[in-house]
């Protein structure tokens, strides 16, 4: 199992009394994760801990069950495409893919075959010959995408791959990380834009303030935070009414009048106690036209996890 | 069987990361070879070359020029002697190529019983009734003010000052006590109120004698008479005369009263007999001193490329080219940002310093051997093609073969300790400036200690030690040579040891590197 994940124990990373990221601790099947916080949060610090560009103070990370501290075997397996223009003043998008690729030992012809095929996937055949120094935001994205997976890696470590993307290119792009993932192989990407990742994947990661906030997949999650309230959105009629009666319930923390008055949004401790108090309520006299919980989607799990308090 | 497919696998392995430094060389060369900042460095390596082909072309330039205006023969330039006149050498060896001369004029102090006093006897006598002294440059100091205590007139016998007392107009004197009269009033010892005083031009004091009197003799008593510093003294003046007191004739013009004016004349001769060219000096027309030159001196030149080259080329400019183009392969990538493309490629550590140090010694070893190359032909270029070949025979080729291999040793040395000093310090002034007073005193060490800096081991495998002469100071022989020069495989194994010490060190500060761009985390 670990040796086909990505692990982390208790990794700290410090920069000078700074916290990068506090004792992390992860496990990362194969398949698409998303690594989901806001800027500042520790992603593309993690990001850098897998790839060996910084060493962590405390703890130790295996990818695959290679340690990033030999990029020997490391980057043979694994693509990286950070936020950083990478590419030399004299490049053009082809040879600063082909340069690269020399390096994993391929020959001339091969590395300029893996090049094109990589170009290909990612749109940019006929802006190859052109120096990258003069590409748009969108293409210098490409293109550092194209580098990271043009040997073919298992491992994808992708910061923000989607930034700077038109809708086309984007959709592309996510079939693009799909077909890898369903190869067995990891992708690994960060974003702080919620709606953009929660459909596409397999594993969310929610970081704050350097440290892991939740782990799994998006309804893992959600189990996992169990004990702290959970958020529902009540339609009703009568909504003053509706707000009165749950007032009464000891597991209920907060509610709060939705702007048209016929709705409640509603945060509960106990979400079995609250499915019966809303019966009662009901039969009551009281019609509820439905219950929907408003935290389904990552972003209000974030929002609650992150944003809110 | 098992231990032979390991071995086999490591020397597999060893083959990819080679290869792998190769290719990240053949990138790095570029930045090594064209980097904007770099280009100066070619500037420090070609300026030997540009000296030693500069002086080939002026000296050849001259040659043709004195043959143009005639050879001598060799034994008529040896045989002039010190003393001879300018004449008899011009006689002897005909028209000189180039003749100059000049004369010097100094102020020399007149040993004249040092009074401040000046006496001007007119031959013959003349009538006048009007005396007038102008003043041209009342001082030697420059100061534009003139004093003069008495100005004394004699008749032809001599005994009666006609001056004294006589009614005296001037320049609007100094002040109001130091009018014209009392120049005329035959003291000079009442301190400086006892002298006509004026700084108003034009400057001149005029006597009226009442009637026209015999005059043959004047005394002029200057500044120093009355006590004052000779600076002071007039320096040009004259002597006018005048019957009815309109039309002036001068009877005196005179320079100096306690200085006087020293001329000298330089004259110097050259000959040329188509190799030496023959400086004569002679001064007031005598032979003083015979300069013999080769125009083009082999062995003169042969040591000043060995001092050019232990002085300048080893200490400065492979120093601080090594400066420009190791210091910045890594320290250049951490400002641009790009360095973690490197860091991702699936390469060690190690190997990519040893990409990027590869890239760099390319690049400085042609540059640096190149240019002690180019320097070194440029410098044998315009000698005489017998001499060429009969230096060559004698070892030259080994000296040009050193001289490479000193600049080549000396990049590979300095490349390695720039490249690590890239590696830790972000601003290259100071440590830059900290090894090269290291490598200056090297020489003043103890002995263990000099065997660590590069300098040490690049001057012993200088063919021609650096040239001293028996009168440089003690201190910069001492700086400059080596106490102990180790022998040639001791000093190449020497720079090897150091470089690699010194690369083992980067390679433990790029092992543990990590990057860190600032911003958002």
């Amino acid at each position: 199992m670990s040796a086909s994940a990505v692990v982390f124990e208790e990794v700290s990373k410090f920069y000078g009394d700074v916290l990068g990221v506090n004792l992390v601790t992860l496990n990362i099947p194969p398949g698409i994760t998303s690594l989901v916080g806001p800027n500042g949060s520790g992603k593309t610090t993690l990001m850098n801990l897998m790839t060996g560009l910084i060493h962590p103070d405390h703890g130790r990370i295996l990818m695959r069950g290679i340690s990033p501290r030999d990029p020997e075997s490391l980057m043979r397996i694994t693509g990286y495409a950070t936020q950083y223009d990478t590419a030399p003043r004299w490049a053009t998008g082809f040879t600063f893919i082909t340069t690269g690729l020399r390096l994993y030992g391929y020959g001339r012809a091969e590395a300029e075959e893996k090049a094109w095929k990589a170009l290909e996937r990612l749109g940019l055949t006929e802006a190859a010959t052109r120096k990258v120094a003069a590409y748009s935001k969108g293409m210098r994205q490409r293109v550092r995408l194209a580098q990271a997976i043009a040997h073919d890696p298992e491992l994808l470590v992708l910061d923000e791959p989607l930034n700077g993307l038109d809708p086309l290119v984007r959709a592309e792009t996510i079939d693009l990380f799909r077909a890898w993932a369903a190869e067995g192989k990891h992708v690994i990407l960060s974003s702080h834009v919620l709606q953009e990742v929660d459909i596409i994947s397999d594993q969310v990661v929610l970081i704050a303030n350097g440290m892991i906030m939740a782990e799994g997949t998006i309804r893992d999650v959600r189990d996992e935070i169990e004990e702290h309230p959970s958020q529902y959105f009540v339609h009703c009629r009568d909504a003053s009414g509706v707000a009165a009666l749950l007032f009464g319930e000891d597991h209920i923390t907060e509610i709060r009048l939705h702007d048209d008055g016929k709705g409640l949004l509603v945060m509960t401790r106990d979400r079995e106690r609250f499915a019966r108090a809303l019966g009662r309520i009901a039969l009551d006299g009281h019609p509820i036209d439905g219950v929907v919980p408003a935290d389904e989607n990552v972003d209000a799990l974030y929002e609650y996890l992150i944003g809110g308090e | 069987m098992a231990t032979t497919s390991s071995s086999g696998r490591a020397r597999a392995l060893d083959f990819v990361r080679a290869r792998q430094a190769w290719t990240i060389a053949a990138v790095e060369l570029r930045r090594a070879f064209f980097a904007k900042r770099a280009l100066w460095v070619y500037g420090l390596a070609l300026l030997p070359t540009l000296m030693f082909f500069g002086h080939g072309v002026a000296m050849k330039y001259r040659g043709d020029q004195l043959a143009r205006r005639g050879v001598t023969p060799a034994a008529l330039l040896d045989s002039v002697r010190d003393g001879e006149a300018v004449a008899d050498v011009k006689q002897r060896l005909g028209k000189p190529a180039e003749e100059r001369w000049s004369v010097r004029s100094e102020r020399v102090q007149r040993d004249s019983g040092d009074t401040g006093e000046t006496t001007h006897v007119i031959e013959p006598a003349v009538e006048t009734r009007f005396v007038r002294l102008n003043i041209i440059r009342p001082t030697y100091s420059g100061e534009p003010t003139a004093r003069i205590y008495e100005f004394e007139i004699y008749g032809p016998d001599g005994r009666e000052n006609l001056a004294r007392g006589r009614s005296v107009t001037g320049s609007i004197p100094c002040s109001p006590d130091q009018g014209p009269e009392k120049a005329v009033n035959g003291s000079v010892s009442g301190g400086e109120t006892d002298c006509w005083c004026a700084d108003d031009r034009p400057l001149f004091l005029q006597v009226d004698l009442g009637t026209p009197r015999q005059v043959k003799r004047f005394v002029v008593k200057h500044a120093s008479a009355g006590g004052e510093d000779k600076e002071s003294d007039t320096r040009e003046f004259n002597i006018q005369v005048s019957g009815e007191g309109k039309l002036f004739t001068t009877v005196e013009s005179s320079s100096g009263a306690a200085f006087v004016e020293e001329r000298t004349e330089y004259r110097s001769l050259t000959y040329f007999d188509g190799r030496r060219d023959a400086q004569f000096l002679f001064v007031d027309g005598k032979l003083e001193s015979s300069h013999i030159n080769r125009l083009l001196n082999f062995e003169e030149d042969r040591m000043i490329f060995a001092g050019v080259f232990q002085f300048f080329y080893l200490r400065l400019a492979i120093f601080f080219g090594c400066l420009g183009m190791f210091m910045y392969l890594f320290r250049g990538e951490m400002s641009n940002r790009t360095l973690h493309y490197w860091f991702l490629a699936p390469a060690r550590r190690e190997v990519l310093l040893a990409g990027k140090y590869l890239a760099g010694l390319i690049a400085a070893a042609v540059t640096f051997g190149g240019g002690a190359l180019l320097a070194f032909t440029a410098m044998i270029w315009p000698h005489d093609a017998v001499e060429i070949q009969a230096y060559w025979n004698a070892g030259g080729m080994a000296h040009a073969f050193w001289y490479t291999a000193a600049a080549v040793l000396g990049c590979l040395g300095y490349g390695s300790v720039f490249l690590a000093l890239g590696l830790y310090i972000r601003n290259p002034i100071v440590p830059a400036a900290v090894l090269l007073a290291w490598e200056g005193v090297n020489g003043i060490l103890p002995h263990v200690l000099q065997k660590m800096s590069v300098l040490y081991y690049l001057q012993s495998l200088c063919p021609v030690p650096a040239p001293m002469d028996g009168d440089t100071p003690m201190l910069v022989r001492m700086l400059a040579a080596p106490a102990a020069p180790a022998s040639r495989p001791a000093a190449i194994l020497g720079v090897l040891v150091v470089s690699a010490a010194v690369l083992w060190i980067a390679a433990r500060a790029v092992r543990r590197m990590q990057i860190a761009y600032g911003s958002d985390s």
